[in-house]
């Protein structure tokens, strides 16, 4: 650790050297901490679906094939499963020009706080929903994004729907990345019947099992009740429905972490060359040190911690930076339908971490190859050559 | 008197490895760059490139796509007839009702997406003029037959011409293969409307039409007569327009990823200078000499200017020659790269670097070069030669 002034004090010679570097370096660390947000985001995504015992069922066809809302019932009969509910895509605008911003579906008010009990919606908020006809539970992200609070009246125009809806809010859904709006099928069906369309389908249905041991049983069991019948249904986990859901951002994902990999590489290069440049210029002055008796590996291990510092330090500003960033990127971009759960931007405390691991590692990897070559270079050949 | 062109770039030449590094820096900034605004505008030119400015969309009104429309029987069999539809040789109108569904289609592995199903008449493919069926046959009617775009056709599996194919509630024979120059046509299936309707359960078979404008009508009348009409809600538009309001959803990813490269690119500015400032610092004594034999401050300046921006045309050619095969390798390996856009059906898009990407790569480059080097330049050419030459 006494070395440690000497490495600082080398950093400090140049400084407009070592701040243009770090500038570099934290720039690209920046970025790459925004770029894995969106892969990260959707991993983290799919993790917090993983343990759960939320099963998804729908038509085998595709999700805009409908099934018989008397399928609810039959669901719900099945042992183990403790309560379902049924979505259906109302495809609400606040603004027709804008098209649809968030999604929003019509659901069944009684079962809907059991079967996402995992999304703790505070009990006097789902009782609000429950007893007003026209509630509705919306996503702690669209509430922000349109400045709406519990209480306020708000009006959607179905793309889908010949309907116009008002929904008073009961409550926010409390995650943080939720764009989801919420309200009563009881209404949606009243309203539907005003306009002479009696609806009895569903869109689909989510169904909460007591015991995961059970889950897979449960999902058989509800396919083979509705097999050769005029809607035949696949069951699947929550998690392999959302990464169905999503799976189409694949590509999407592959470039991000083709980019990702490129940035890194840049800066492993930036930091090489500043690494090169401080080697370079000291030669002279590693010969007399060698000369008066230190060894090469001290030299060594001194010019490699110095370009390690450096990138660290500067790998800490850029992931502080990214923090900011991202939040500018969050307030300006919403629920992005194209990206779903890629759009949260949310630099988490892990990838902040592998961000100042990433930026010490390049560190070293840039430095090793010329303060090797520097510091076993002989004194004599050295020496002869400066003086 | 100006120093020639050699110096600057036989100085280049003269510290490879410096050199090399940064235009490596530089290369990869704008390979990244490059990369992701093709992915971008690859989507945005998939949807802009389709539909044709003589054709009009009829959907309910409202309806932002066509998969979340109707259009009754009779006001189809009303519309078609409207002035200023063109008619073909039979004195058949060229109006197109069509019933659009995504059911999903399974990727070989096991993934599945939401494909744009297109139910259509025979007469789809005049009032579609850019869609052309390249392999194989169109579809007869109520034969359950399929014909497929090329995109879709290298992406889903079972999607072998003479095979068939599970989608929806039934298997569908896969007859052709149509291509429509690149468009968004290409991602999707196209099947006989009355089929597609029995097998999605739809009461009504058609959920828009396209009509084809006679050259010499008036559009915009027609346009106003369909949304006039009272009989039903119905909204008329040019299918240019309708994927062109499809396509800004792709404008916002467009400037996210603008965003990012430009803050890549200011890294690379950093690196650049310090790249330039080190050869500065190398050529005091030359630049002395230089400045003493009567070369200006400007030319000084100029030399070492023209050496960064050196720097950033290599990056700039290394990077866009290794981003264009890479893009097509990618969306080769992948199948095509699946897209959800906003109609909530997957595009297939060919990640192609395009002029506009390289456009701004460019920019992007030349920036880096001027700025990376404006500041190493002006301490060059304002060394003072008395003094530089006895440091050196």
């Amino acid at each position: 650790m006494k070395f440690f002034p000497f490495v600082w004090r080398n950093l400090l010679r140049n400084k407009l050297r070592s701040l243009l570097t770090g500038g570099a370096i934290a720039l690209a660390i920046a970025l790459v901490c925004i770029l894995r947000t969106m892969p990260a985001g959707f991993d983290h995504f799919l993790e917090q679906l993983a343990t759960n015992t939320r099963i998804s069922v729908h038509n085998t066809a595709g999700i805009v094939y409908s099934m018989p809302y008397a399928y609810l019932a039959r669901v719900k009969s099945v042992p183990g499963v403790v309560d379902a509910v049924s979505w259906t895509w109302f495809g609400g605008a606040v603004d027709k020009d804008d098209g649809v911003t968030f999604p929003s579906f019509a659901v069944d008010a009684d079962s809907i706080g059991v079967v996402f009990a995992d999304l703790e919606i505070a009990p006097e908020t789902l009782e609000h929903f429950r007893t007003h006809r026209d509630g509705a539970l919306v996503g702690r992200q669209t509430l922000r994004q349109y400045g709406w609070k519990p209480g306020d009246v708000v009006t959607l125009s179905s793309l889908v729907w010949p309907l116009e809806l008002s929904f008073r809010i009961s409550g926010e859904i409390p995650a943080d990345v939720d764009p989801r709006f919420w309200f009563q099928r009881e209404y949606f069906e009243q309203a539907l019947r005003e306009q002479g369309v009696s609806f009895d389908q569903a869109g689909m249905i989510w169904a909460r099992v007591d015991d995961p041991e059970q889950v897979p049983a449960v999902m058989r069991q509800v396919d083979a009740m509705f097999r050769n019948s005029e809607a035949e249904t696949t069951s699947e986990t929550e998690k392999s429905f959302f990464q169905n859901f999503f799976g189409n951002l694949e590509g999407f994902v592959t470039v991000i972490v083709i980019v990702t990999a490129l940035v890194t590489l840049c800066i492993v290069f930036i930091a090489a060359n500043t690494a090169s440049m401080a080697v370079r210029e000291r030669v002279r002055e590693l010969a007399v040190l060698k000369a008066i008796g230190f060894h090469w590996k001290l030299l060594f291990v001194t010019l490699v911690a110095e370009a390690a510092l450096l990138s660290t330090v500067a790998g800490g500003v850029g992931a502080g930076l990214s923090l900011g960033l991202t939040g500018m990127l969050r307030a300006a971009s919403g629920w992005n339908q194209q990206l779903g759960p890629l759009s949260g931007f949310v630099v988490t405390n892990a990838l902040f971490v592998q961000a100042l691991f990433l930026s010490f590692f390049i560190g070293i990897l840039s430095g090793v190859v010329p303060s090797f070559g520097a510091s076993r270079r002989s004194v004599a050949a050295t020496l002869r050559e400066v003086f | 008197m100006a120093l020639p062109l050699r110096y600057p770039l036989r100085s280049l030449a003269h510290r490879r490895l410096r050199t090399g590094l940064t235009v490596a820096v530089v290369a990869l900034v704008v390979i990244a760059t490059t990369l992701f605004l093709a992915l971008v505008s690859s989507l945005r030119r998939t949807l802009v490139s389709t539909g044709s400015p003589e054709n009009l969309i009829v959907l309910r009104k409202g309806s932002d796509n066509d998969g979340s429309s109707q259009l009754p029987l009779d006001a189809y069999q009303a519309l078609r007839f409207f002035d200023g539809i063109v008619r073909n040789a039979q004195g058949e109108p060229l109006a197109s009702p069509e019933l659009v569904v995504q059911p999903f289609f399974f990727r070989p592995d096991g993934g599945r997406e939401n494909v744009l199903v297109r139910g259509v008449e025979p007469i789809a493919l005049d009032v579609h003029d850019e869609v052309r069926i390249v392999e194989g046959r169109m579809l007869v009617p109520s034969q359950g037959e399929a014909v497929l775009g090329r995109g879709v056709a290298k992406r889903y599996a079972g999607t072998a011409l003479g095979g068939e194919m599970k989608f929806g509630r039934r298997t569908w024979k896969v007859v052709g293969i149509l291509e429509s120059g690149g468009s968004s046509f290409e991602s999707e299936v196209w099947v006989d409307a009355r089929d597609l309707a029995a097998d999605a359960k739809r009461p009504i078979p058609y959920s828009g039409m396209r009509v084809k404008v006679a050259s010499g009508a008036d559009r915009d009348a027609l346009i106003r007569r369909i949304g006039a009409d009272s009989r039903w809600s119905l909204e008329a538009k040019p299918e240019t327009e309708y994927y062109a309001k499809q396509a800004e959803s792709a404008n916002t990813l467009y400037g996210l990823v603008v965003g990012l490269a430009v803050l890549a690119g200011i890294g690379a500015v950093f690196g650049a200078t310090n790249t330039m400032y080190a050869a500065v610092q190398a050529r005091v004594a030359e630049i002395g000499t230089l400045r003493a034999l009567g070369f200006s401050r400007g030319s000084v300046l100029g030399a070492f200017l023209i050496e960064s921006v050196a720097i950033a045309t290599l990056g700039l050619v290394v990077g866009v020659l290794v981003a264009w095969p890479l893009g097509l390798a990618v969306s080769d390996a992948l199948g095509g790269i699946g897209f959800g856009a906003a109609t909530f059906s997957t595009n297939v898009i060919t990640l192609r670097v395009g002029a506009f990407d390289v456009a701004v790569a460019a920019a992007l480059a030349a920036a880096i070069g001027l700025a990376g080097g404006f500041a190493p330049a002006w301490r060059a050419s304002h060394l003072r030669p008395v003094e530089a030459l006895r440091k050196g």
